[in-house]
């Protein structure tokens, strides 16, 4: 236990005499305070210090009327520090705005505003190295650092929380970190684009099946696929710059959720920090959430798109399929089978979207149903958060490493390239070309290829005789319309797989993305 | 069974005939097929006429290699037509673009509740086209040209999500504008702001349902954003290629309403994002108005007892005669939950889907048309329910002391005094605990008790005690401060538009 020392100035009134009477009789709680007492001109200024208790805990810095401490029980299910200490940089980002605004507005002096960058500083310097304890009775990431601070700095820290509550600072700080997350995904996507624009240049002119419903449907060049998940990300990537546009206000200023009457500069503090503004409404600012649900929404959405590229390359990579084939550096072997090669990442990227999709739905239900304005449930909010976040991160980026690490087998696609009648709907469009209605050209090629079923052979395999017995529309050019190159070749719509359009989505996205070469 | 007419033209060329006998051999197979030959100068045509099976079912447009059809088990288990309907609008709309007047004499029949929906024509894409086969004959077969079911649906669903949206933001004004009424009809009146559901600091009801607003700005924004982004055109991209036909992809997209057309086609048709995104900002929508629904909820409550709906927008018990219950906002709390499972199911109906259509794909059109259909009652009831609720000032202002809700004005009134907020934060816990144990309020404890504490307090300190006064004393951007507040409903009744 500790010893305590009491040191009273000569110049001590008799009201402050009574008072120490008054507290010393409050010896019998479990909180002991023995205050120093000193008077100036002007104000008088009380001082606290923290003490230890039997028990050996600290007091909570919102202890004020409180005469029992939680128990551990409580204490350990309500913690958070163990997971928002993530949140430490911009916690003190937030801390550095918030006390020089005050020191400017002449809340604190300058001096103690000096104080607290000092110490702040020191702090984020014993974070990065490690140095730093973390102590679960400090509860969360706020409390921890303000705390230290005034271990460090004493007096002055006390003065940081002028006008702030942990209500508007988490959510500061949540906002601070969350712009931040979603410019390392904008630029991982970006990053993801140009591998598969890569791969795509990397492989001009391979035709490979297209599917619906997987079953072959009809032939596109390979850098169109490629292309058709550059579009789908460059979607995902306007959904988070709009969501970076709508969460860039700041809540600080909102104090618990009524806003203050001290005389503070909410545009200050929101210019320092990067906002495009302070938020309009101190109700709103500390309760609403819906930017987090926003990002973790864009984040799903990314992440389905991932869990296609994922199941698409799984399947082109097995035997049956033998599309594709990882190179070692991205694949991994089974402990028992000494054949296998696994493509391990994408069957990952595919697998943790649903890990993505949990993290929005707990989320969802977590705010479902809160009255206002803030409720303690939301500190569940940053686990969700955390994990959204770093998961599509890693997805982006395993992404691209196995996009830039797998070969595509031209061999083996363009011998199993004839199988599956993959013109058959250019040659109804050669049917439409000489005037047959649509509908009646789907049925006589639709015949035809039951034909083919049965005779075992592919469309440009039969006889011209053969065709005209099934309508008397095909003629010797029908020919230029068979096999897949020439089928590839036949089109020309925008935005289609024909050999011109895909060079010109090529050419935009080069241009686009700022790829050289 | 049908009868049948076959009609040989007497230009019939041997081929023709030759044609007419291979298809005859058929009839052993569950499809006959009857054609009706007829040659012009530059070009043949070969028409054939839809005819029943032996079973009375109608052969499938997509039938032409199969030598049988679907079983009833497959056919009952795979039609979307009972749900896909909903649609009906959107897909003439593309089809009018395509093939201008044909489609609008069967829209008119739809709307008369004429026409018969068959399941054995599968979906809303199939029923139509062939009841403009059976209107039209030849012309309708050619409606099809250079286009698939995969890109027609997707332009299907853009065009009623399209719509939905719009009806959507309407509604979110419609309640916006209901929640600015109601707080200019409560001017002045102070109630306890909650954290935590423990009485925090005194606020202006305006300033709370100014809150929701916001809340709902930002639901719209959300909104806009994803028409934005949904408004381009997959129609063109058939069923995933392109096609080698001289479409104009420009000219249907123009005409559709779209900004463009789709760069690429396989994106086009396997692409569902739009849905997602929709329902993503529905379920954040629904989250907010749950929120909504909570407080309205326990505010009717006799232990709160702040607010009491009219009877119109209450419900009593079947048992108990003194019921009144306000059940709309409970539901309105309640339906938010289908409405983030209808975002869950379609974010897991498309994880793992490889392109580029697949016909899980189907099950898209339930989750999104119930998604828009709750959200929009939700906003339409809660608007209605804010337009039929009275707030209980009397009960409100009695029962305002309890909670020391201007803890934090007295905290602020010795920062004033250039005390440390941390130090200041105490001395009030403090004083709040001797509150406690002498059952008063914080204005009611003499100079004395408070400068036994702190003699920093001093006579003015009652300035700051007591809630009128604590609420006056907020002065922060966006706090609850009277100015501040009205400062905010100008910028609300301005920008929503309403009048006096």
């Amino acid at each position: 236990m500790e010893s305590l020392v009491v040191v009273l100035s000569s110049s001590c009134s008799s009201s402050s005499a009574n008072t120490l009477q008054l507290l010393l009789s409050h010896s019998k709680t479990k909180r002991s305070l023995f205050p120093i007492f000193k008077t100036t001109h002007k104000r008088s200024a009380v001082m606290q210090m923290s003490a230890a208790t039997d028990t050996g805990k600290e007091v909570k810095l919102w202890g004020g009327r409180f005469e029992e401490s939680v128990t551990e029980t409580v204490e350990k299910f309500t913690e958070s520090i163990s997971f928002d200490k993530a949140l430490y940089k911009h916690d003190i980002m937030g801390s550095r705005a918030h006390a020089s605004m005050l020191a400017r507005q002449g809340l604190i002096s300058e001096s103690d505003g000096d104080s607290i960058l000092k110490g702040l500083d020191e702090i984020e310097r014993r974070i990065v190295n490690g140095d730093f304890v973390w102590r679960t009775d400090r509860e969360d990431v706020h409390m921890n650092i303000e705390a230290a601070l005034t271990d460090l700095v004493g007096e002055a820290a006390k003065k940081l929380h002028t006008a702030r509550s942990r209500n508007d600072q988490v959510c500061t700080d949540l906002r601070l970190w969350c712009r931040d997350a979603v410019d390392s995904i904008l630029s991982r996507i970006k990053h993801l684009q140009v591998a598969l624009v890569k791969l795509a240049l990397k492989n001009e002119g391979l035709i490979v099946p297209g599917y619906t419903h997987l079953q072959r449907a009809q032939p596109v060049l390979l850098q169109h696929l490629l292309l058709a998940y550059v579009e789908q990300l460059d979607r995902d990537a306007g959904r988070l710059l709009n969501c970076r546009e709508r969460m860039n206000f700041c809540p600080l200023g909102a104090c618990a959720l009524a806003g203050t009457g001290l005389p503070i500069d909410r545009f200050m503090t929101s210019d320092a920090l990067g906002f495009t503004a302070p938020m309009r409404n101190s109700i709103d600012a500390v309760s609403d959430r819906d930017f987090v649900l926003e990002l973790l929404s864009a984040n799903s959405i990314t992440a389905i798109h991932l869990s296609r590229l994922g199941e698409e390359w799984v399947l082109w990579a097995s035997e049956e399929f033998g599309f594709l084939t990882p190179s070692d550096s991205v694949s991994t072997g089974s402990s028992i089978m000494p054949q296998k090669k696994n493509p391990d990442p994408m069957e990952l990227v595919r697998g943790k979207s649903a890990r993505v999709v949990g993290d929005l739905v707990s989320l969802l239900v977590l705010c479902k149903g809160l009255p206002h304005a803030y409720n303690r449930d939301l500190q569940e909010d940053k686990e969700p958060v955390f994990d959204s976040v770093k998961t599509i991160l890693g997805m982006l980026e395993v992404s691209a490493e196995f996009a830039q690490n797998i070969t595509f087998n031209w061999e083996r696609i363009q011998k199993a390239l004839p199988a599956g009648y993959l013109d058959a709907t250019t040659l109804a469009d050669y049917l439409v070309k000489k005037g047959m209605p649509f509908r009646t050209s789907h049925d006589i090629v639709g015949r035809s290829v039951a034909l083919c079923v049965s005779s075992n052979c592919q469309l440009q395999e039969l006889s011209l005789d053969k065709l005209r017995s099934i309508s008397p529309v095909f003629d010797e050019d029908v020919y230029e319309f068979l096999g897949v190159e020439n089928s590839v070749n036949k089109f020309s719509s925008y935005g289609s797989t024909g050999s011109e359009c895909v060079s010109a989505q090529l050419n935009y996205w080069v241009t686009n993305l700022g790829i050289n070469g």
